[in-house]
Order: structure tokens, then sequence, then C-alpha cells
């Protein structure tokens, strides 16, 4: 996309609470902005790195937690005497917490990772994000378990005691969502467009040629680990002070597989992929709402993945622009025009 | 001492159905290394099946066991067939991902069929358990494990003195060779997963009556389909046999000696722990060095 | 212990190198040496145990002991990264490169040892990312260049002809500049006169201070280029010294005669063909 398109583009989505006044248009696309964050954060691992790590939402729900708990205060008792007593932070600090603590558990995914890999990666990721929904759900002194954290303080931004503004309502989350959106959107476009990137798509397309030219795999993959976990933190971390009540289930399988379905369909491994797909199974469960149930939707979506790995298998994305390329001419990669002639010779080029 | 053969006793009912799940995962996932995200769901259907016939057509109880089980099979190779037959050469990405959604569309599919109500399956069999000193066990938990025995038995009779079975372990050992030879690869495909998905359906079958029934029991069954793999090794028999005991053991005395909250974690557990320490399992084949 | 006709010094140094596969042994205690700034050559009938050597050498086989040593350091239990750290790269016997990236893409992962920018610079958009960019490009064209490949820049690996895209190994190997490069069979399915270019730039990359390890089954390759040729056969070295040496040495005409004097016979005919 040239800039002009992306400042339109900008412009357009920063316009959107100025005249959508429909609040619920507004909270869908608040919702669908957190799950394109951390769909984002997921196609760095899943697409750009290649690898198959399904237990994303672990990170999502860890950042969250975090935050909720570093903002809310919370005590532990160690002992029958001692009760570790950490009090309530600022929000914001809460949310970095949460962004540094999701990182942290993607180091130790990375490093567990180089030496699992393959099917057995995607093994160890799933029962990774199953081990801590567990223990969300079980360890109650900490996080209340099924019962929830609620009450969770929204944002705030200003100076305490001269003027605050309370993110309480849509439109400030909304804004809010949009910049870390951007602000992700830059961080991984920046990071894929570099050496790094160049790097960790050599690794998905060939490792052992990666490595036979000095491509370190292990600090790499627990370098895009680390990234795609704290963003996916971050997503965790907005979705926690904006929806305000965090139970366990925020850890379930199948919000894993949504972000999964909105990389793949979107086109892992391309920047807008992500966006485009969250878009889509951000706003699709509420154009079906009327017409079908919950289970029918899912079994709508799960019929679709099936027909566009088969049918689109790099995704959406992808398959537009090669379609638009097509139609401007052949222009791009892949266009070099052979010459009327004989082919090249190799060594005809002296050098 | 007496909770504890109790335990054991618990364990060994349930190690035998929990054997069958792990043993048909394990040949599917050993000779075609796919992750069957949907041996959980063949569990459930097979569960499901037993209900419909006995429950909703009041069909005899054996028989139902045993159409779930042919249904199981014929759905397994249905799947193979029409989902993974073209996807042959494709990356292991793509093949995970059209498993996972046809594990949602199934999974979704059941509960639009059954709705999420909990059902039971009734048995023929006396409530009263079996009281043997110490100990007691229900007479339906004594028959799940002598048909699981049975079914194991049988797997393995046919994995190693039949013609198809000698064509699944040489596909297993060596697909190129094995194609060479004029092993017809398809069908050696069709046929594991129809087996490990027959499998699954008999585990689901056979659990049916002794707990209840709702569309999200697959989930489980599958998690824990994967740990015994990984414990046993990827394509041993016997390592998912093992595995199998080993893992219903574990399950029991956690949740009777530490927490029942993380029973179900226990097999979670099991496999982090054993990839990371001992990634090939404990009875783990050597695999050739290509 | 091997022939040195110029005095040159060790620089890759094999010494009862062994391995085995459960009960199959692929090489049986292999000592060799390649020496500085020479093009060595290991030859021998399929299965001898080459691309198991180059697999050891370069780290995809672990060996054990210290049986592998580059001017001084030993190899053995190092990552194939650690190992081009030091300067030994390799190519692959079945043609490798990025097939979904472009040409110049390719060569510039080739680059990626030699580029510095932090991730923190990365991310912040620093100037100096920028300038090693360009920097990078410019040289992964000057590498296109040398090995003819510039015509190709944008194309994408993968949809080059066979050709080229064995050239594109060699530039990618280059780019990561080594001081020892491994090259498994790199002309293999190439036409005679790709063959003659490619010896060419041999002599050229050569000249630029690079020591050759050479696998190969075209022995008219063998012997136009190679100061030194060092035969296997099962697992074993049966033989080392300078091409006409080595040609005159009856346990090779056996082994080769044992394994498919055919092959030697169609490597006349299509010599005959060019």
């Amino acid at each position: 996309m040239n800039r002009w398109a992306t400042w339109l583009w900008l412009v357009f989505l920063f316009s959107i609470p100025l005249w959508m006044t429909n609040q619920y248009y507004l909270h869908i696309l608040i919702i669908a902005g957190i799950f394109i964050i951390a769909a984002m954060s997921l196609n760095l691992l899943l697409g750009y790195t290649g690898q198959l790590s399904l237990g994303h939402v672990a990170f999502f729900g860890i950042g969250g937690y975090t935050s909720a708990l570093v903002s809310l205060g919370f005590d532990l008792e160690l002992t029958d005497r001692y009760s570790f007593v950490f009090p309530a932070q600022p929000v914001w600090i809460a949310f970095l917490a949460g962004i540094v603590v999701a990182g942290f558990f993607g180091w130790l995914i990375g490093k567990i990772s180089f030496k699992v890999r393959g099917a057995y990666f995607v093994i160890v990721t799933i029962s990774f994000a199953e081990v801590v929904r567990l223990v969300a759900l079980n360890w109650i002194d900490l996080t209340e378990g099924p019962m929830a954290l609620n009450n969770i303080p929204p944002f705030t931004l200003g100076v305490p005691g001269l003027w605050e503004l309370t993110f309480l309502r849509k439109i400030p989350n909304y804004y809010l969502v949009l910049v870390t959106c951007i602000l992700s959107y830059v961080v991984i476009a920046r990071l894929v467009g570099s050496r790094l990137g160049r790097a960790m798509i050599a690794l998905r397309e060939n490792e052992p040629l990666a490595t036979s030219v000095g491509v370190d795999v292990t600090r790499l993959l627990v370098l895009a680990a680390v990234v795609s976990a704290a963003i996916a933190g971050a997503a965790g971390g907005l979705y926690t002070h904006y929806i305000r009540i965090i139970d366990p289930d925020v850890f379930m399988f199948i919000y894993t597989v949504t972000m999964v379905i909105m990389v793949v369909t979107g086109g892992k491994g391309t920047l807008a992929g992500p966006i485009v797909g969250g878009l889509i199974f951000g706003i699709l469960p509420e154009v079906l709402r009327e017409v079908a149930s919950p289970e029918m939707q899912w079994v709508i979506y799960g019929l679709l993945m099936i027909v566009i790995v088969y049918f689109l298998p790099d995704g959406i994305v992808p398959a537009l622009s090669s379609w638009w390329k097509g139609r401007s001419g052949g222009g791009g990669a892949g266009a070099a025009a052979p010459g009327p002639g004989a082919p090249p010779k190799i060594g005809e080029e002296r050098a | 001492m007496d909770q504890f053969l109790q335990h054991l006793l618990n364990a060994t009912m349930l190690g035998g159905t929990y054997a069958l799940l792990g043993i048909g995962l394990t040949l599917i996932f050993g000779i075609m290394r796919v992750v069957n995200f949907t041996h959980g769901e063949l569990y459930t259907f097979g569960a499901y099946m037993v209900f419909f016939f006995t429950m909703t057509l009041s069909a005899n109880f054996f028989l139902a066991l045993v159409f779930a089980m042919v249904l199981g099979i014929a759905l397994g190779a249905a799947i193979e067939f029409v989902l993974l037959r073209r996807l042959r050469g494709a990356s292991i990405d793509t093949t995970m991902l059209v498993m996972i959604g046809a594990w949602i569309a199934m999974q979704n599919a059941e509960q639009l069929a059954w709705t999420g109500v909990a059902k039971s399956v009734n048995h023929p069999f006396p409530v009263d358990p079996l009281v043997l000193g110490p100990v007691s066990v229900s007479w339906i938990r004594i028959f799940v494990f002598c048909v699981a025995v049975l079914l194991i038995v049988g797997t393995h009779l046919l994995i190693h003195r039949t013609r198809l079975g000698k064509a699944m372990r040489s596909t297993f050992q060596d697909r190129e060779t094995a194609a060479l030879m004029g092993v017809n690869i398809d069908a050696i495909h069709t046929a594991t997963f129809a087996l490990g998905s027959g499998l699954a359906a008999a585990a689901g079958a056979l659990l049916g009556p002794v707990f209840v029934l709702v569309p999200g029991m697959g989930d489980m069954a599958a998690l824990k389909s994967f740990a015994i793999v990984i414990l046993g090794g990827l394509g041993s028999f016997m390592g998912a046999t093992l595995g199998g005991f080993l893992l219903a053991l574990v399950e029991e005395l956690g949740a009777g000696y530490i927490s029942s909250g993380y029973r179900d974690g226990m097999g979670f557990l099991i496999i982090i722990v054993v990839l990371i320490f001992k990634p090939t399992g404990l009875f783990a084949r050597k695999e050739r060095i290509g | 212990m091997s022939a040195n006709p110029s005095n040159r010094q060790v620089v890759l140094e094999i010494d009862r190198l062994a391995i085995s596969f459960g009960g199959l042994v692929a090489l049986a205690s292999v000592s060799f040496d390649v020496h500085e700034g020479e093009i060595a050559s290991l030859i021998g009938p399929n299965g001898a145990g080459k691309t198991t050597a180059f697999n050891a050498i370069t780290g995809f086989l672990t060996a054990s002991g210290d049986s592998i040593r580059y001017r001084g350091k030993t190899l053995n239990g190092l990552r194939p990264n650690q190992i081009a750290d030091l300067g030994v790269v390799r190519t692959f016997q079945k043609t490798s490169v990025f097939a979904a990236d472009t040409v110049t893409d390719n060569v510039m992962i080739g680059l990626h040892r030699h580029a510095g920018a932090r991730l923190w610079e990365i991310l912040l958009a620093r100037p100096r990312v920028r300038d090693e960019e360009i920097r990078l490009r410019a040289q992964a064209g000057e590498i296109l260049d040398m090995m003819g490949l510039s015509a190709h820049a944008e194309e994408l690996g993968g949809a080059l002809p066979y050709g080229e895209q064995r050239l594109l190994e060699v530039a990618i190997a280059l780019a990561a500049k080594p001081s020892l490069l491994l090259l498994d069979e790199p002309v293999s399915g190439m036409n005679p006169s790709e063959t003659a270019s490619f010896m060419a730039m041999l002599g050229r990359i050569r000249a630029s201070g690079i020591t050759i390890l050479l696998v190969e089954h075209d022995m008219r390759m063998v012997m136009g280029v190679s100061d030194r040729v060092i035969v296997l056969n099962q697992g074993a070295i049966i033989a080392e010294g300078t091409p006409e040496e080595i040609q005159r040495n009856p346990e090779v005409i056996r082994a080769y005669l044992g394994h498919g004097a055919g092959k030697r016979g169609a490597d006349k005919r299509e010599a005959g063909r060019a």
C-alpha cells in the first residue's frame, strides 16, 4: 500500500468514533482490535518464523491476569502467619508488568521450542496453555479461580490531583486500542523488514541452509517468541482493563484457535493478513448472530478454515495481491522479461 | 494402604481405555505423522453413538458398542479419504490446520445434534459394586476393562500377525522402501486412520456408560492421548499401552493425594516433563537415521 | 601425512573421524588434511561416505571426540551456525535455496553474519539500520555480479532454472564470507558448458583467498580443478594425491570399476556429446 492510501486509511480509522454513534458497534471494533493485536503477534511466531505455537492464548491471558493483579494488588498467604502483600499499582505500570511477564513466558517457550520441534512443539504449547488455565482455575488464593477478578481499574491518563481522564467509556478505549494496534504493527513491520526478519523467514523456509550460513536458530526463535508473547500480553492488558473482569475462561483453547483462524485465513507471513482475518472473524460473529447459533457459527468457521486452506493456502491477502498484480499486467517480482534470443548463459558475464 | 490399593484398582480399570486411545493415536501419529486433532472427537462420537443406539433406539447395549466402534472406523476412513488424501505432500502446518478446522466443525456439530446437556447411558450391569476385601469396583468397569484388554490384544495381533499389520509396520519404519516394495501407501494411511479412529470410538463407547456425555468430552481425551503417545514414545505399541496405564495411575494418585482439581492437568504435566527430559519417550523405537 | 607439494599450511585436519549409524559404518577412522588456499576434492563411489564427512565437518552430524579441527579449533559438537561463524560454510547436495525469497534476498540472508543492526536499533528505525541495509544490498549485488546472476536479481529463488539455482547456492555461501568453502556436488546436473564456467569461477574464488573442499562425481571437473584428490571407498580412504597420481592409482581404478565402470563410460560419452 502506498503512503497516501496508508494515511487515508489511518485518518478514516481515527475518525470512526466521531460518526459511529452506535456504542455497540464501537464495542465490536474494540474487541476486534484487541484480537487483531493478538493475531499479529501470533503471526510473527506462526507466520514469519514458522513455529506452530498453539498455546498463544496463554500469553494473552498471562498479560491480562498480571496486569489485573498488579493493578488490584493482591496478597498471598505463604505460611500460616506470613502473607506476601503486593500493593495496587497504577494501571500503566500494571500494563507494562503484563507485557514483561508475558514476554518472560515467551522466552521460556522459545527456549523449549529449540529442544522440541515440529509436531511435538505444537503439543507442548497446547499443554502449556492448558496448564496455565488449570493454575488460574485452581490457585484461588491468587486468581480467585472461577469467581474471576473483577472491578479491575480502567486506564487513566493524566496527572493525579490535577487532571485525569479515566478510560471508562468506549471512545477513549477505542483510541487506546487503535494506537496500540498501530504501534504493534510498526514494531512487527520493522522487525520483519530487517535482517532479523529475513533470518526468521529463512529459518522457516529452509532451516539447514539458514544455519549453514550462520543463523543462530535458538536466539532467533527466542527473540520471535519474546516479542510475540509481549505483544500478546499487551493485548491481554488492554482487554482486562476494558472489560474490567477476567476469569480462567480467557485461557480456553478455542481463543487460540480463533487467533489461528484469523492469521491463517488472512494470510500468514504477511503484515496485512492478521488484520484482514481479525476484521473478518471479529465482525462475522456479529453479522451471523441473528441467523445462526454460536455452535452453527463455529461449524461454519471450521469448514471455512478447511476450504481456505485448500483453495487459498496462503490466505486471503496473498491471493488478493497476486490477483491484483495479474490484473495490472504482470508487474512485480517474478516477472523478469526473458530476452528474445538465447537464454542467458552462465559465465558470460565476466566479473 | 487400602486407599492406595483402591487407587491402583481404579487406575487399572481406567488405564485399559486410556491405552486404547493411546494406541490409536500412536498408530496415526507414528505412521502418518499427522497431528490428529479429531482423535478426541472420535471418542465423543463413539460415546454419543452408544447413547443414540441404547437410549434413542433402545437397542441392545452390547450391539450398540459394536455399532459405535464400526461407525468410528467408517468415520475415520471417511475423514482420511476426504480431507487428508490430497494433503499428502503438504507441510505439517497445513495438515494441522485442516485437522483443527475439522475438529471445530465436528465438536460443534455434535453440540448442535445433542445439545450441551449432559447425558448418561444406561447399562445392563448391576449398580452395586463388587467388593473384594478392602477395595471395591463396579461391574461396568470390570466389563470395560475386559473389553479394552480384548481390543488391545486384538490390535496387537492385527499389527503383528496380519499382512496389513506388516505393511503398516514397514510404512512406519521406512516409507520409501515400503512403497518401493509394493505397499499401497494410500490404502495403509486410510486403514491406519480408520483403525486409530475406531479405537478412539471404542474408548468413548466404553467410557460413555461410566461417565456422563458432554460434547466437549473429547478435548480431554485428545490431550490425554497425546500425553500417552509422548510418554510411551512415538509409534510404540507397547509404549502406548503402558503409557495409558501409567497416565491413569498418575491421575488417580494425583487426584487422590494432591488435589482433584489438577487431575486432568496431570496429563499435560507429563507431556511437558517428558518432552523436556526425554523427548523420545520411555519406550521409543529406534528411528532410522535418514 | 598427506602429499603437500607447495608446503602450504594445514587449515582443516580430519583426524581419525569415525561415524556409524546403528550397526552401519559410514566412515571408518578417516584422516586427511586440507591446506590453505588449495582446492581439494573428495571423490568416491556412491555411499562412500563423502556427504557424511561433510555433515560431520559442518555440524549437521555430531562426531564425538576431537577428530575435526579447523585452524586448531575443534569443530566436534559445535552447531552449524557456530561453525559458520568460524568461517566454514557448505552447500548442499540437493538444491537448497530460499525458494520464496528473491535472489537478492537469498544472498542477503547469507550476509546475515556480517550485519550488525541490533534489535532496539531496528525497532526504533535508527538511520544506521537503513544505511546498513543499503550497504548489504550493494554487497549482495556485487556477489551476484561475480556469479553472473545479476539479471535474475529480483526473481524468486525457486523460479530460477536449475543451473542458476546451483550458482545461487554458491552465492549464498560466499556471502557468508567463508575462509573454507565446502561444495557438495556443485555441478551435478549441469551441462558441460555450465561446468566449464563453474570451473573458471572456482579458480576465481580460490584466487580470492578461499580454501575449497569439493565433493564431486564429475571426473573432468575434479581432475581439471583440484590441487589434491582424496578417494573414499566404503568409508575409508584408499588413495590421496595429485589428480595425475590418482588417475594412475590401481586401487582407485578398481574401486570405480567395481562400483560402476559404466559411470566412467557414461562420463566419457557425455564429454563426447558436448
